[in-house]
């Protein structure tokens, strides 16, 4: 057997080499080399599954369908997983006041960047509202933190990176939406940017009352 | 507590989060979306070596998953089913970009997709120095038909018959291109080797 002739056989060889290849292999140290490399590649290969991990947006995006697709249920009793407490009625105005305002300065940004009065809109304005957004996001998402912080601290964590990809995503929209302020795409991404926010706060205060 | 034990609890407690996912309970839906979160990612990843692209095909692999979870009776086991689910999501997203799944005959092969046969000439061994990050630079540099084929089999660990049933070829062409991506792979990393050598 040759090394032409071993290296046409070589996909077939598993394990198990016949008698001929395995004595071509113990004669030929470029064929022999050349198995050893195959070899440690297929080995080194096992190690590269699950070592990574996707972004916390990859949940956010599924849980949020879920809940759309009315696949996600509020449960009515729960016996097993999170023990119930007396609501906090001090805590539970938050929920409507904070979406309603985030849906209210989402509105009011939506408005100043859209159809021909984004076009006289200058600049400076717009730097000016966008800076005022952050601001009160900034202010809002800390406020939410301490609650979550308080109430379900194993799920902290969590919040705090949902928020900054939310967060980003409603940067990177109003770019878009500043950068063109006809382009209706863009115009629907910050819209959808500040649903997924008021989402976000939904779910934290509605799981911290729990 | 033994092995057998241990894992047999562990699959009780699987149970009964896809029972209570089938309830709609969202804390059973991420409790299972994070058991498996990572190998579904991982091999869209290896299979697309695109990040965005990777997260997408996780959240289209889940979302189908959960979509039918009522429809799971626990004949096979989760893990294999979401497995599953997961690689023929990349797999269809691969056809629709009109990337190759897996090259059907020698002949479509262009020049850079050959590997170098280098049978008798002088060489040195990789054996011992692979580094895993190398090899998945190399990896993500496959052609995409070797790519799929290597990812299946030496990372994920099908055999050729499901690697065959599942894109669609002979098993003993899935042979030969898991060969071919093999004999890729150690040119592209003697090649990562030699550049980094000759660097001062």
């Amino acid at each position: 057997m040759n090394c032409e002739e071993f290296e046409l056989a070589l996909p077939d060889v598993d394990d198990d080499p016949t008698i001929e290849q395995q004595s071509h292999l113990n004669s030929c140290s470029a064929c022999a080399e050349l198995v050893a490399d195959l070899d440690a590649i297929s080995q080194q290969a096992k190690l590269l599954g699950s070592s990574d991990e996707p972004s916390p947006r990859v949940w956010n995006f599924i849980e949020i369908a879920l809940r759309q697709e009315g696949l996600i249920r509020e449960q009515r009793s729960e016996p097993f997983l999170v023990p119930r407490r007396p609501p906090r009625r001090r805590l539970e105005w938050l929920i409507p006041v904070a979406a309603m305002l985030l849906l209210m300065l989402g509105i009011v940004q939506y408005k100043r960047t859209s159809g021909p009065v984004a076009s006289r809109t200058s600049n400076a304005e717009m730097a000016s509202t966008s800076q005022i957004a952050d601001a009160a996001y900034i202010a809002d998402d800390q406020q939410l933190l301490e609650v979550v912080s308080r109430r379900t601290p194993a799920m902290l964590a969590s919040y705090k990176a949902n928020l900054q990809d939310v967060n980003s995503y409603i940067r990177d929209a109003e770019e878009s939406v500043k950068m063109d302020p006809n382009d209706e795409q863009a115009r629907r991404d910050l819209m959808n940017a500040y649903e997924q926010r008021s989402m976000v706060y939904e779910m934290a205060l509605d799981r911290s009352l729990q | 507590m033994t092995d057998a034990r241990k894992s047999q609890g562990k699959k009780l407690s699987e149970l009964e989060l896809i029972d209570r996912a089938k309830q709609g309970d969202a804390e059973a839906f991420e409790s299972l979306y994070n058991l498996h979160k990572r190998r579904v990612y991982s091999l869209c990843l290896r299979m697309t070596a695109n990040t965005a692209a990777a997260e997408d095909l996780t959240q289209e692999a889940f979302l189908q998953l959960f979509r039918k979870i009522g429809t799971f009776r626990g004949e096979s086991a989760f893990s294999t089913w979401l497995h599953r689910m997961a690689v023929n999501v990349v797999l269809m997203q691969l056809r629709k970009k009109g990337l190759p799944v897996v090259p059907l005959d020698d002949t479509v092969e262009t020049e850079d997709e050959i590997p170098k046969k280098e049978l008798g000439g002088p060489d040195r061994n990789l054996a011992g120095s692979i580094d895993r990050l190398q090899l998945q630079r190399a990896v993500d540099d496959l052609p995409p038909g070797y790519r799929s084929i290597f990812v299946l089999h030496d990372v994920e660990g099908y055999e050729h018959n499901e690697i065959a049933e599942i894109v669609g070829c002979s098993v003993g062409n899935s042979k030969s291109q898991l060969h071919k991506a093999r004999l890729k792979l150690r040119e592209l990393l003697k090649t990562s080797r030699a550049e980094k050598a000759r660097r001062p």
